[in-house]
């Protein structure tokens, strides 16, 4: 039962990792190709540990897989974020078929100041004080 | 905090006594302290809270294994058949986090569902950008992560 | 149970494989970047089935290194795209 289970998730964790590798081919561009690589990669890894700390069974090795999957949940999501963000800003191109952008119109190159968006809505809202200039 | 810190001395202490040094052991003693931590509540301060809030967090780990598998499946599919199903874009979500730590722990689970990847905070806090996979049905994804990130802070609050 | 490891090491070659395509097709630095980590997670994997086959727990402290280095080199590149000079990739 428990080989059954074992063998189970090495297997799943193995695809999960030919899943990434093959979106990472396929994918058009470089933003929705890390779409498939961190977080199938992830799930993949954390599968094999779960199958690791299955087979060995003792307090000191499963602490030590526990503590990669934490680490690897924990590293995951901010290196996808670290890059495509340079990724974005330094202008890697968006597919053709995307259908809309609203950091776009937001995002000053020359500054790299980034707009909320919501200043505009927000001074429509303000109420007029008397130390306004006229 | 200290909930979490009494509840886990409790467990070491029921490991040392009982004399079985595994980790399922020390599972049952941790379940055994979260019951004495619940029956004592009333009667500490510094427990307030404690109890309520990890069947919250087991309720949220379920759900976000939920959203995980549920989406990565999905990905899944439209990598491996040959048409793209899918209509990517950058979408603006309005934040209701408001410390650093919050809006780190929310872009991070947003990172970690597939089909979303946080891009950038804007300079004043106040929104996230969002890379989407799937805009089909932009209102639902809205929706979507305003409940995951509702459900986040509960939790952290 | 052999069999199953053999299989999923397998794979995970055609995986570290089919990475390697596009680390050298790659048309931007950016795209380059995000293949190499999935090289060093791919290899995370791999230890960690090789640890598996053979028996030896200590296998799974070079996976917490490598996982380690994948990480900070993620980051080093990407203070590099934003910082670094002028490039022609």
């Amino acid at each position: 039962m428990i080989d059954f289970v074992k063998g189970a998730l090495i297997i799943g964790g193995a695809l999960f990792m030919l899943l990434a590798s093959l979106g990472l081919l396929r994918l058009p561009d470089l933003l929705t190709r890390m779409h498939a690589t961190t977080k199938a990669a992830a799930l993949g890894v954390i599968l094999i540990m779960l199958a690791a700390a299955m087979h060995f069974a003792e307090a000191g090795v499963v602490a030590r897989s526990f503590a990669i999957i934490v680490f690897i949940l924990m590293t995951a999501p901010v290196a996808a974020h670290v890059i495509g963000r340079a990724g974005y800003f330094v202008g890697s191109k968006l597919w053709s078929g995307t259908v809309k952008d609203e950091l776009r119109p937001n995002y000053d190159p020359l500054t790299h100041e980034l707009k909320s968006g919501l200043e505009t809505q927000e001074n429509a809202k303000r109420q007029p004080r008397d130390t306004d200039p006229d | 905090m200290t909930g979490a810190i009494w509840n886990l001395l409790l467990g070491l202490a029921w490991v040392l006594l009982s004399g079985d040094f595994t980790g399922l052991n020390l599972l049952v003693g941790m379940i055994f302290g979260y019951i004495t931590l619940v029956l004592i509540e009333p009667q500490l301060d510094s427990l307030k809270g404690y109890p309520a809030r990890v069947p919250r967090f087991l309720g949220f780990l379920v759900f976000f294994m939920k959203e995980l598998i549920q989406a990565n499946l999905r990905v899944a599919f439209d990598i491996i058949t040959p048409p793209w199903h899918m209509k990517p874009g950058v979408i603006a979500m309005p934040l209701s986090a408001r410390t650093e730590m919050e809006i780190t722990m929310v872009a991070n689970l947003i990172s970690l569902t597939p089909g979303t990847l946080s891009l950038d905070v804007s300079d004043d806090r106040k929104v996230l950008y969002i890379h989407a996979m799937f805009l089909d049905d932009e209102e639902e994804l809205r929706r979507n992560l305003k409940e995951m990130e509702h459900r986040a802070l509960e939790l952290f609050r | 149970m052999d069999t199953v490891i053999q299989i999923s090491q397998i794979i995970m070659s055609v995986a570290l494989l089919l990475t390697f395509v596009r680390v050298v097709r790659g048309p931007s630095l950016p795209d380059r970047v995000v293949a190499l980590e999935l090289f060093s997670t791919t290899v995370v994997g791999l230890v960690g089935v090789y640890a598996i086959k053979s028996d030896v727990a200590s296998f799974l402290d070079a996976a917490i290194v490598i996982a380690l280095m994948g990480f900070l080199a993620a980051i080093a590149f990407a203070r590099f795209l934003e910082r670094g000079g002028p490039r022609d990739d």
